[in-house]
């Protein structure tokens, strides 16, 4: 199948479910909102304690956004089908992965960026977060999308669970990301590690996420 | 004419080798002779390491949990690597053996960082004043904890044994990225783990006097390891292979 | 089209969990065949399908295929999202712009069904809409599991007329079913 059939298929799929894209957006956005509002905090200890909040936020989002995200077309046969009939499982996941990045990643990062504002942070600091948000955002998305395809048939807290180890290190980095963008320095270094990671999961993943699926498939 | 013949011969020894009962009778052969010359081997390191060497300047004599908790943390480690190794000739060769022998080291491997963890927050308690830090490596460490528990899950809860062996490969080779991760991590970022005191390249940075109590303790403890892993394997073959009539006979 | 071999299984046998389902299966498909796979129920016709298709692999034995198969399948589920409508499903296989697809509409008895969601219509008429991608696809090979279950007995009819000249166009056929089929196949019998 060519890959803009592919695109388009995926978009169709992806934009009459309006629950599945909408809800971890809202979620997210509620999150942010709930937060100045339980912590009763000075105004700089709430813009301090911000950035903790928000990569976790992130992290809570994305596996919500994985959720049952390849169980609908392994229970109704379409990767079965797809197979069969020649298909790529590797463009279709990498281009569905893609495409849930474009409708929850993007609005999420864009409205991390948005309340780091509101919190009180300087603008500087938003316009520093939002290539790392948009990152992060990805390589989130694909790691809980390799711990779901673990578990496709046995539901998704066995997968969240096997992928929180992953994801720790990534954590770790974000921390060290926010230092970096508090006190000004060595940013650039940051970003381009997250580009890094990026550039090698990105392709590898979906690969290895389709090999998977094709264990299940036997 | 004698390549093909060393092909066929090659490929005939991997096959013999590669079948469980094979590897059954002869690690019956060897498991005695190793269980009590590495028994021997990490008693005498204890005894030695206990006894005979001289307090630490700074710590007194409470780093002589060292020679329990560093095997203990190595090993951890190594039955790791080992695993996803073990992973990848599953993958790549098909041998069914090294599926049973990956799925064999999970439990140990989870008991012995337990070990290790617990063993290190006993000696953070009259070296540092805590018994929990979250620095890199203890963090680190933490996370192989919880990777070989989700190792070991994901494995149980699939009935089909070539799809559980085959989804346990995929995820230990992935999660051999922790490996280096928790090597360097003292490294990368200062924290209050001292950073390592034996590497590949340099110089130690620990007594000679303590270090060899140390190397024969890590010996020893691989020895006692293997023959746990050994343990282990055999009843995952019983477990397996038990339509088969060797083991009808055997048992 | 000359007669030129599919699809041949060689001495295929598939174990789950080191007990074995079937060994021994051999046979081979030309186009212009039909193979009808009998079996009783666990017997393993839905596995050696798939066996055939590609998804699983054999524990013994081998599959040789023609070069650049193209094969058309339909098994025990529809592959079709039950949210969308059945133009939006149609869409999603390409279908809607084919010349053909009026006229099966209108045999099936679907034209007025275009718009309704398709987790709302009957389980009979999903599978007729599953079963329009078999009929305008010009594969080599059509792999079917148990087609005929949830047809009416017209249906029925037409889905063995219509494979019968697919048959005949020069396409093979394999498909499993315990009811009793128009269509002309050799017997393969799994037990």
């Amino acid at each position: 199948m060519k890959v803009k059939q592919s695109l388009k298929h995926e978009l169709i799929k992806l934009l009459k479910k309006t629950r599945a894209w909408l809800g971890p957006i809202l979620v997210f956005i509620l999150i942010m909102v709930a937060y100045p509002l339980t912590v009763e905090l000075t105004n700089q200890s709430l813009a301090d304690a911000f950035f903790p909040v928000l990569f976790i936020s992130c992290l809570m989002v994305m596996m919500l956004a994985t959720e049952g995200i390849f169980l609908e077309d392994y229970e109704d046969g379409s990767l079965e089908h797809l197979l069969i009939t020649g298909g790529s499982i590797y463009q279709s996941v990498f281009i569905k992965i893609l495409v849930h990045w474009c409708f929850i990643g993007v609005p999420v990062s864009i409205f991390g960026a948005l309340f780091n504002i509101g919190v009180g942070n300087t603008v500087n600091s938003s316009i520093l977060l939002l290539p790392s948000l948009l990152v992060s955002t990805y390589i989130f998305l694909i790691l809980f999308c390799f711990g779901n395809s673990l578990s496709l048939t046995k539901g998704s807290v066995l997968g969240t669970l096997i992928t929180m180890p992953l994801l720790l290190p990534m954590l770790v980095i974000l921390g060290k990301l926010t230092t970096a963008i508090m006190f000004n320095i060595n940013y650039f270094g940051f970003l381009i590690l997250l580009f890094g990671i990026l550039s090698i999961i990105m392709f590898i993943f979906p690969a290895i996420i389709s090999k998977i699926i094709k264990t299940h498939l036997e | 004419m004698l390549r093909e013949i060393l092909i066929i011969v090659i490929k005939k020894f991997i096959h013999q080798f590669a079948s469980p009962k094979t590897y059954f009778y002869q690690v019956n052969r060897i498991y005695p002779w190793l269980l009590y010359i590495s028994l021997a081997i990490y008693l005498t390191a204890i005894v030695w390491g206990l006894f005979f060497t001289p307090k630490d300047f700074v710590q007194g004599n409470s780093y002589r949990i060292i020679y329990f908790h560093v095997p203990a943390s190595f090993i951890a480690q190594s039955l790791y690597a080992a695993m996803a190794i073990s992973s990848l000739v599953y993958l790549v060769w098909k041998v069914k053996l090294a599926a049973y022998l990956s799925r064999s080291i999970a439990p140990v491997g989870a008991t012995i960082t337990f070990i290790a963890l617990v063993s290190g927050s006993i000696w953070g308690i009259p070296t540092w004043g805590t018994w929990w830090e979250w620095d890199a490596r203890i963090t680190s460490t933490l996370i192989l904890f919880i990777m070989y528990l989700g190792l070991i899950s994901l494995h149980n809860s699939f009935n089909n044994f070539d799809k559980a062996d085959k989804l346990f490969a995929y995820l230990s080779i992935i999660g051999f990225v922790q490996i280096p991760i928790i090597k360097k991590s003292v490294d990368w970022w200062s924290s209050l783990h001292q950073p390592a005191s034996i590497t590949l390249t340099e110089k130690p940075a620990i007594d000679a006097v303590m270090l060899y109590p140390l190397f024969m303790a890590i010996i020893g403890f691989s020895g006692l390891i293997a023959c746990l892993v050994i343990l282990s394997s055999k009843v995952q073959i019983y477990k397996r292979e038990k339509t088969k009539n060797w083991i009808k006979n055997y048992v | 089209m000359q007669n030129s071999l599919l699809i041949k299984a060689d001495n295929l046998s598939y174990k789950i969990n080191e007990s074995k389902l079937f060994s021994g299966i051999s046979f081979a498909l030309n186009n212009n065949e039909a193979l009808h796979i009998i079996g009783s129920n666990g017997s393993g016709k839905s596995t050696l399908i798939r066996i055939l298709g590609g998804i699983s692999e054999p524990s013994k034995g081998n599959i040789i295929k023609k070069e650049d198969l193209t094969i058309s399948y339909l098994g025990h589920k529809n592959a079709l999202k039950s949210y969308l409508s059945v133009r939006d499903n149609l869409d999603l296989l390409d279908l809607m712009d084919n010349k053909q697809i009026d006229n099966l509409l209108a045999e099936f008895d679907l034209t007025n069904k275009l718009d309704v969601t398709l987790g709302n219509l009957s389980f009979g008429q999903q599978k007729k809409i599953a079963l329009l991608r078999i009929f305008i696809n010009e594969a080599d090979l059509i792999l079917l599991d148990e087609p005929f279950v949830g047809l009416d007995i017209e249906m029925c009819e037409i889905l063995s007329d219509h494979l019968n000249k697919k048959v005949e166009e020069g396409s093979g056929l394999i498909f499993t079913s315990h009811i009793a089929s128009g269509i002309r196949a050799n017997n393969f019998n799994l037990d």
